[in-house]
């Protein structure tokens, strides 16, 4: 692997990784949001 | 999201990207690694977010087995699971970045295998946190973290106690260590665009699990008063 395609990969998996996280906590935020409503109308 | 908050995101965004042109075309190539040595511009703080992660993580343990406060274990669930992600990045941009220079994707050497370790414990932090049913979980995952929390300064001193194959520490590491100026000029740009996307997550992290918190309160209060009725 040279330094260059090393270097690109690298970055990409940075990105990658916090992209993931951020899309994880926003479905979690989704679904907690959602169940919040729920429970007050239910309540 | 309060306006401030925003501020926050679009000014770490806008530093992001100044941090990364900083370190792919301004910071000049390294003569023997070449353009390899780049990563090293994302690798290290990744792992100075992880490493400041854990110590919240610790602090915020901490406070909760002496004052037994959620909002302190809503803290140190945060800092724990974001640590988790920056650790993560290090061990996987270490390995991409000792391909090229070593020849090999892995040794376990003092520095690789400690932070291979911390990784596990907090993993196995999270787990705990994850699946463990009772009262006494916050308590016990309090504990892990305290003792965890160990291994951090054994990672920091590992290459300064030990002959490894990892390079030996760019600042701070003796006579013959330091940055060219303008290494260091684009390292310290995304040392703070990474810090700042670190206080982010955890922030968010922090309001989600204190949502999740009054969320389970609520099950608990509608299960009572049902109960009662």
């Amino acid at each position: 692997m040279s330094g260059y395609v090393a270097l690109r990969s690298a970055y990409a998996v940075t990105l990658i990784i916090v992209l993931l996280y951020v899309r994880y906590l926003l479905g979690r935020y989704r679904r907690v949001r959602k169940e919040m409503r729920d429970l007050k109308r239910s309540s | 999201m309060k306006p401030l908050s925003i501020a926050f995101i679009v000014f770490t965004l806008a530093l992001l990207g100044f941090s990364t042109y900083q370190a792919l075309f301004v910071a000049p190539t390294e003569q023997t690694m070449g353009d390899v040595q780049r990563i090293f511009y994302y690798h290290v703080p990744s792992a100075w977010v992880a490493g400041v992660c854990f110590f919240v993580n610790f602090l915020a343990s901490v406070a909760y087995i002496l004052k037994r406060n959620s909002d302190a274990d809503a803290l140190a669930a945060a800092s724990a699971e974001v640590g988790v992600v920056f650790c993560t990045i290090v061990l996987i941009t270490g390995p991409i970045w000792a391909r090229p220079v070593w020849g090999i994707w892995w040794t376990w050497d003092a520095r690789l295998t400690t932070t291979l370790v911390l990784w596990l414990i907090y993993v196995s932090y999270l787990i705990l946190r994850h699946f463990a049913t009772g009262s006494q979980t916050k308590l016990l995952a309090a504990v892990l973290a305290i003792f965890g929390f160990v291994d951090v300064p054994i990672v920091y001193m590992s290459i300064r106690w030990f002959r490894t194959q990892h390079p030996s520490p760019v600042m701070g590491g003796g006579e013959n260590s330091g940055l060219d100026p303008a290494m260091l000029h684009a390292f310290l740009w995304n040392l703070l665009a990474f810090t700042c996307v670190g206080i982010i997550l955890v922030v968010a992290r922090y309001r989600l699990q204190q949502m999740e918190n009054e969320v389970e309160a609520e099950h608990a209060r509608l299960a009572l008063a049902g109960g009662a009725r």
